[in-house]
C-alpha cells in the first residue's frame, strides 16, 4: 500500500494543489481505515480474502462491489417505490381542485321503493316465537295472535323448557347475564367449563372452544389452520358463512358439485400431482351435516372413506344437524356410525336444536389449543353468556337421560317422526305436483320448497340469481352499487311472500330464503321455508299442510308470466 | 399431601350469604359523596398527554430479554424435535398429515406465551364485579396443566369490562333479564329477518339509537361479529378505508373481509390523516386513478390497549373538509365516558350528527353482550335487509337485550332516580383517582385522565407473570398484555377501572402496587405525562416520587382538578 502512496505523491507535477491535498488526504483515510479494519476482530482475515480474490481476478471485486451498491440501493428505497412511479404529479392547485370536486357515492345504498316491501315482511314478533307465536301486523299494527310458527329454528322446542330455562335462571342468580371479559382474561366460569365438558363427552370428542355467535364461527376457525398455500376443497352448496370461511384463508380454494362424492374424488384425484410436489400444505374438505340452503346430507362413510384415503382432513358444520339427525340427535355421524374422532374439526350452533345461543367447535385437544391462541373470535371477543352455556348444558343432560339403546331418544323423536309426516304429505300431494318441488331430503325439519323448475320457466325466471359470473357478482366486482338489485330475484322473492302472507291469514307462519345475493358465492334460487319442531303434534303438522297446500296452490296454479310481470310493476 | 388434586376444574361451592352481603361484594357503597366526579372536556388541555419514554436501559433490557428467550426457544426446539418428539407431536407431521399448526407460526405462543400461561383464562364463577372470584390452581409441569384444590380466591376485579358496574347477580337489571329469560326463552328462535325480530329488540334498538342520538340502531348477538361483518355490506373493492394503526381486529377483518382498498394511518396522527386524504383523494385509485367511489375512516372512540381517545374535534374537522364517512368503534367508550356517558361524541360536546356510523358493544358498560351499530335511518334500513349476520346470524338472546334496556334506562334515569348519574361519576372518580395515583408512584402509564383504561407499562416481558402473579397473591386481579396485542417492547398490565370499586379499593390498589414497583423496578416515569409532584420538575429533570402516605393523603382531592 505505501508504495502506492509515494507513487501517487511524487507523479503530481502541474496538478492544482487542492487536488493534490484531497489525493494525499484521501490515500490517508483510505490507509486509516483499513488498519482500523485489521484491528477488528476477523478483519485481517477479510482483508487477505479481498486481496486474494482481487489478485486472481480483479473483474470480479468491480463486480462484487456493484453488487454491494445495489444491495444497500435496494434496502434503502421506499417500500412503495412502485406506488410513486405510478403517481401523477399534480400541483397543489390541482390537488386541491380535485378534492373539492370529489363527490363520494351514498355512504349505504339507499332502499329501492320496489325493495321496502322487504322491511314490513320481517315479521315483527310479539312476544316469545314457541310453537304458537303472535306478531304485529305491519299495516295496521294490530296483533295476530296465536300462528301456527313453522319459522323458528328451534327444532327440539327447547327454548321454553321449564328445566332448561330454570338452569339458566339459576346461572343468571349467580353469574349475572354478560361475561364482561374475553375467555382468555376472567371470561372462563365454572359453567362455561362444565358445558365444554358435556357438549365433547355427548359428542365423543376431545375438546370443545366456545364462540358468542354461530355466524362467526367458521369464519373464525377455518382461518387458523388454513393459510396461503394450503387447500380446502368446498361443497358448492354451503351457506354463507363457510363460504366466506374459505375465502377469508386466502387459501386456494375448490368446489365440488354439492353433495357429489363422485366429483369430489375427480377433484381430489386431479390435485394428487399439484400436492405431492413442495412441502406438504394443510388440506381440508369443507361440508355441512345437513345442509341449509338444500336440507340434505352428505354420505358421510364415503365422505370419511376419500378424505382417509386422500389425507385430507375434514370440517363438518353440523349446525343444523346436531340435535336433529341420528337416534340422540348426534348428528350425522351417528347416522352413519362413525366416531366422532373421524370428523377432525366439527363446528356447530346452539341457537338451533339447543335452543341456545352462541357457536361451538369440537375436536381434537391440539387443534382446540391452536384456537385458544389465534382464533380472532376466541381471542378478540368477549365469551359467550355464562347462562346460555349451563342452558345448552341442561339440554344435553335431558338428552342423556333419555338415552336408550335402540330407540329413538324421547326428545328427538317428535321431530322426526313430525318431519317424515310432513315431507310424505308434500311428496304426496297431487293438488302441489308441478306447481313446487320438495328440495330437502325427507328427515330433513328444514324443508325447502321451490317454485317447479317447469313453471319457473314458464314464469321468465332465470335457472338461478347471483353466483360466479352473474349481473350482481360484476357490479360487485366494479362497485356499481345500483346493481345489487336484482329485478327478477325480488319479484320471485315477493311472489312467494305473497304465498306467506296468505298462510299468516290462516294461521301458519312459514318463512322464506332471504339470502343477500351480494353476499353469497355461490348461485341462489329462492325457497319457501318451513321448519318443523318437536312440539307440534301429529294433526297439528296435518293442519299446517292443508293450509299451506291451499296457499300455495291459489298462488300458484294458473300464474302466468304477464301476472307476475304486473306483480312486479305493483312494487315499483 | 398437596390440597392441590383435581385437574378439573371444580364447581362452584355452595354459598350461604346474605342477599345484602353479595350485592356489596358485586357493587360496593359509595363511601362518601367526595368521591364523585363529574366529568367535563376542557378543550384548552391537550388531548393525548405526551407518551413517557423509559430510561435507555430498560430498553435495551427488554430487547435482550426478548432475544435470550428466543434464542433459548430455537435451541429447545431443535433438540426437542430430535430427541424428544413425543413433545413435539403437535408441530410435527404425523401418519401423512400436515401438522395442526407449524412450528414457526406457533413459536411465540409455544415459546414464551406458554411460560406466563397460568395468568390467562384463570377460571372463575360468580359475577366479575367488584370481586372476582378464581379457583386457586397451580402447575405442575410449567403450565401444561393445572391442578385445583377447589378453593376460592376473592380478588379485587381490576380486569373485567365492567365499567359501570352493571355485572350483577341482585338488582333491577338482573329480574328484569330473569323475567325477560321466563317470557321469551333462552332462545332468539332464528335469524333477524326471519324471526328474530321480537318487540323487545325492536324497543331497545329504538332506545340505543336515542341513547346515542342517532336515527335508528341494529343489534347483533357478538360484539365481534358486528364489525367483523358490518364492512361488506358498506365497502367494496372500489372503495378506500383508511385505518388507525391500532384499530381493534376485529374491524380489521371486516375491512379485509370486504375487499376494500385499505391505508393505515399512525395511532392518532391527524397530520398523516390528511396526507393521506389528500393523497388519495387526488390520485384516484391505484393504476385507473378514478376517483375512489367512498372514503371510510375508521377510528375507535377509546383505544382499549392505549387507554387515550380518537382526536374527534380534528377528525369531524376533516370530514367537513374532505367529505368522507366516519366510522367509530365506541366499544369501550360508550356508556363510559361523557358526562352521561353517550361516548367520545358526548364527551367533547361534538353533535353525533357528525359521525357517520356508531358502532359500540354492550359487553363493556352494561353487563351484557353483543353489539350495535347506530346511523342514519335509510342506512339502517338498507343494513336490516344486507348485513350478514342479520340474515343468516342467530340474533341477540332475550335476557341479554333485556339487560341492555334496563341498565341503559337506569343510566339515563328512567329507572331508579340517580343511580345511573352516581356510577358515570363513580367511574370517573375511580379513573381519575388511581391514575393519578399511579402517576404519582413513579410509573409509566398511557392515557387520558378520564379513561377507565389505564395500562401500566411493564417492558420487560418477565415482569408481566411477575406483576400478575404478585397481584393475584395480594388479592388483586389484572389482565397483562404483550406482544402481539402491543409493540414488542411495550409489555404492560391494562387496569379497566370499575364504578363498583370503592375509593378505599382504590387505596388498597395503590398500596399494592406501591410495593410491587418497588420489588419489580417499575417505578421510573420522568414526569412527563402529568405526574409532577411540583410544576416545572420535569423541566429540571426531577423524577417525580411521591410516598404512598402522601399520594394518599392528596390524591383523591387532586384528581378532580
Amino acid at each position: 500500500m505505501s508504495v502506492v502512496t509515494t507513487t501517487l505523491i511524487q507523479n503530481t507535477d502541474g496538478a492544482p494543489e487542492f487536488v493534490i491535498s484531497f489525493v494525499s488526504n484521501s490515500v490517508k483515510f483510505w490507509e486509516q481505515f483499513i488498519q482500523g479494519v485489521e484491528k477488528v476482530p476477523g478483519g485481517l482475515f477479510v482483508l487477505n480474502y479481498i486481496r486474494a480474490s482481487h489478485k486472481n481476478d480483479p473483474w470480479r471485486t468491480l463486480l462484487e462491489i456493484l453488487l454491494a451498491l445495489v444491495a444497500i440501493r435496494y434496502f434503502f428505497a421506499s417500500k412503495y417505490s412502485q406506488d410513486e412511479k405510478e403517481k401523477v404529479h399534480l400541483s397543489e392547485r390541482e390537488v386541491q381542485e380535485l378534492i373539492d370536486d370529489w363527490q363520494p357515492e351514498p355512504f349505504a345504498p339507499p332502499l329501492r321503493k320496489e325493495e321496502r316491501w322487504q322491511l314490513d315482511a320481517i315479521p315483527f314478533v310479539e312476544g316469545a316465537a314457541g310453537n304458537r307465536v303472535s306478531i304485529r301486523d305491519p299495516k295496521t299494527g294490530a296483533t295476530i295472535p296465536n300462528l301456527l310458527n313453522m319459522a323458528s329454528k328451534d327444532y327440539l322446542n327447547m327454548a321454553l323448557n321449564k328445566t332448561v330455562r330454570d338452569r339458566a335462571i339459576q346461572t343468571i342468580r349467580n353469574c349475572g347475564v354478560g361475561a364482561c371479559s374475553p375467555m382468555n382474561f376472567y371470561g372462563t366460569q365454572d359453567v362455561h367449563v362444565r358445558f365444554c365438558e358435556n357438549l365433547a363427552q355427548w359428542l365423543g370428542a376431545e375438546e370443545t372452544i366456545l364462540y358468542g355467535q354461530d355466524y362467526c364461527t367458521p369464519t373464525s376457525v377455518l382461518p387458523c389452520f388454513l393459510k396461503r398455500g394450503d387447500i380446502v376443497v368446498v361443497d358448492g352448496g354451503v351457506p354463507v358463512a363457510l363460504q366466506k370461511a374459505a375465502l377469508i384463508s386466502r387459501c386456494h380454494i375448490e368446489w365440488y358439485n354439492h353433495n357429489d362424492l363422485d366429483h369430489l374424488e375427480e377433484i381430489l384425484e386431479s390435485l394428487q400431482e399439484e400436492l405431492s410436489e413442495g412441502p406438504p400444505n394443510r388440506r381440508f374438505i369443507m361440508t355441512e351435516g345437513l345442509s341449509e340452503n338444500f336440507g340434505d346430507s352428505p354420505d358421510l362413510k364415503r365422505l370419511v372413506e376419500i378424505k382417509n384415503k386422500y389425507k385430507f382432513r375434514l370440517f363438518l358444520d353440523e349446525s343444523l344437524s346436531i340435535g336433529t339427525l341420528g337416534p340422540n340427535g348426534r348428528g350425522l355421524p351417528e347416522v352413519y356410525g362413525i366416531p366422532r374422532s373421524e370428523i377432525e374439526v366439527t363446528v356447530g350452533s346452539m341457537a338451533n336444536a339447543f335452543g341456545s345461543s352462541g357457536g361451538f367447535c369440537v375436536g381434537c385437544h391440539d387443534m382446540a389449543y391452536h384456537q385458544i391462541l389465534s382464533s380472532n373470535a376466541y381471542v378478540f371477543s368477549a365469551a359467550l353468556p355464562p347462562y346460555s352455556a349451563s342452558a345448552t348444558s341442561a339440554v344435553i343432560s335431558l338428552l342423556q337421560q333419555e338415552e336408550k339403546p335402540g330407540q329413538v331418544n324421547k326428545w328427538v323423536k317428535p321431530l322426526q317422526d313430525n318431519t317424515k309426516l310432513l315431507h310424505s304429505l308434500i311428496s304426496k300431494s297431487s293438488k302441489l305436483k308441478n306447481l313446487v318441488i320438495l328440495r330437502s331430503a325427507d328427515y330433513s325439519p328444514l324443508i325447502h320448497l321451490r317454485i317447479d323448475p317447469v313453471l319457473r320457466e314458464q314464469l321468465q325466471f332465470p335457472g338461478s340469481y347471483g353466483g360466479p359470473g352473474s349481473e350482481v357478482k360484476k357490479a360487485f366486482k366494479n362497485g356499481h352499487e345500483d346493481g345489487y338489485f336484482s329485478r327478477d330475484y325480488n319479484t320471485e322473492s315477493y311472489l312467494l311472500q305473497t304465498i306467506i302472507d296468505k298462510l299468516i291469514g290462516s294461521g301458519v307462519l312459514i318463512t322464506r330464503t332471504k339470502r343477500v345475493l351480494l353476499h353469497e358465492l355461490l348461485p341462489v334460487v329462492p325457497t319457501l321455508m318451513i321448519n318443523v319442531n318437536a312440539g307440534f303434534s301429529q294433526n297439528e303438522i296435518v293442519e299446517a299442510f292443508e293450509r299451506i297446500e291451499t296457499a300455495v296452490y291459489s298462488t300458484l296454479h294458473g300464474l302466468d308470466a304477464q301476472a307476475v310481470g304486473l306483480l312486479a310493476r305493483s312494487l315499483e | 399431601m398437596s390440597k392441590f388434586v383435581s385437574t378439573r376444574v371444580p364447581d362452584a361451592p355452595e354459598e350461604h350469604i346474605s342477599q345484602e352481603e353479595k350485592a356489596e361484594l358485586e357493587f360496593g357503597t359509595l363511601t362518601s359523596k367526595d368521591y364523585l366526579y363529574s366529568v367535563h372536556y376542557d378543550p384548552t388541555r391537550p388531548l393525548n398527554p405526551a407518551v413517557d419514554e423509559p430510561p435507555y436501559f430498560i430498553v435495551i433490557f427488554t430487547y435482550l430479554n426478548y432475544l435470550i428467550l428466543i434464542i433459548i426457544g430455537h435451541l429447545k426446539d431443535f433438540f426437542g424435535k430430535r430427541f424428544m418428539p413425543q413433545y413435539f407431536e403437535a408441530v410435527l407431521p404425523k401418519n401423512g398429515y400436515p401438522p395442526w399448526y407449524s412450528a414457526f407460526e406457533s413459536f411465540y405462543p409455544r415459546r414464551l406465551k406458554k411460560r406466563l400461561d397460568d395468568c390467562f383464562s384463570r377460571p372463575i364463577c360468580g359475577v366479575p364485579g367488584r370481586f372476582v372470584r378464581c379457583f386457586d390452581r397451580i402447575s405442575p409441569d410449567y403450565n401444561e396443566s393445572f391442578l385445583y384444590s377447589g378453593e376460592l380466591k376473592s380478588l379485587l376485579n381490576l380486569s373485567s369490562y365492567n365499567y359501570l358496574g352493571f355485572a350483577q347477580s341482585v338488582g333491577c337489571c338482573t329480574d328484569a333479564s330473569i323475567k325477560s329469560l321466563e317470557k321469551y326463552g333462552t332462545s332468539s328462535y332464528g335469524p333477524r329477518t326471519q324471526i328474530g325480530t321480537s318487540d323487545l329488540q325492536i324497543e331497545t334498538e329504538k332506545l340505543v339509537a336515542k341513547f346515542v342520538g342517532k336515527d335508528d340502531s341494529l343489534m347483533f348477538a357478538m360484539g365481534y361479529g358486528t364489525n367483523a361483518n358490518l364492512f361488506t355490506s358498506l365497502v367494496n373493492s372500489k372503495c378506500l378505508v383508511i385505518s388507525d394503526a391500532l384499530n381493534h381486529s376485529s374491524i380489521r377483518f371486516g375491512i379485509r373481509l370486504s375487499g376494500a382498498a385499505v391505508k393505515v394511518f399512525p395511532h392518532n396522527d391527524m397530520k398523516a390523516l390528511e396526507k393521506i386524504l389528500r393523497e388519495s383523494i387526488s390520485q384516484g385509485q391505484s393504476k385507473t386513478h378514478r376517483p375512489w367511489k367512498k372514503i371510510l375512516v375508521c377510528v375507535e372512540g377509546l383505544y382499549s390497549m392505549e387507554g387515550d381517545l380518537c382526536d374527534l374535534p380534528a377528525l369531524v374537522a376533516l370530514r367537513d373538509k374532505y367529505k368522507f364517512y366516519l366510522f367509530m368503534d365506541e366499544a369501550h367508550s360508550i356508556g363510559a365516558m361523557g358526562k352521561s356517558g353517550k361516548g367520545i361524541c358526548d364527551y367533547f360536546g361534538i353533535s353525533p350528527s357528525k359521525v357517520d356510523m356508531l358502532m359500540g358493544t354492550f359487553t363493556k358498560s352494561f353487563g351484557a353482550a353483543g353489539g350495535y351499530v347506530a346511523a342514519n335511518q335509510d342506512i339502517i334500513d338498507r343494513l336490516r335487509l344486507d348485513i350478514s349476520t342479520n340474515v343468516y346470524g342467530e340474533s341477540m338472546p332475550p335476557a341479554v337485550v333485556t339487560q341492555i334496556n334496563t341498565s341503559l334506562r337506569v343510566l339515563i334515569g328512567e329507572l331508579n332516580g340517580d343511580e345511573g348519574k352516581e356510577r358515570l361519576q363513580r367511574i370517573a372518580f375511580n379513573s381519575r383517582y388511581l391514575r393519578l395515583g399511579l402517576k404519582r408512584l413513579g410509573f409509566i402509564v398511557y392515557g387520558v385522565d378520564d379513561s377507565p383504561v389505564i395500562p401500566l407499562l411493564l417492558y420487560a416481558p418477565p415482569k408481566m407473570p411477575a406483576f400478575s402473579r404478585m397481584m393475584y397473591e395480594r388479592g388483586v386481579a389484572v389482565v397483562v398484555v404483550g406482544y402481539p396485542a402491543t409493540e414488542l417492547i411495550s409489555s404492560r398490565v391494562r387496569l379497566c377501572v370499575s364504578a363498583s370499586l370503592t375509593k378505599e379499593d382504590i387505596d388498597k390498589i395503590l398500596t399494592i402496587c406501591d410495593e410491587i414497583g418497588d420489588k419489580l423496578y417499575l417505578k421510573f416515569s420522568s414526569g412527563i405525562s402529568g405526574g409532577e409532584k411540583n410544576p416545572g420538575d420535569y423541566e429540571k429533570g426531577i423524577a417525580p416520587r411521591w410516598s404512598l402516605q402522601e399520594v394518599l393523603e392528596r390524591t383523591p382531592e387532586d384528581c378532580k382538578k
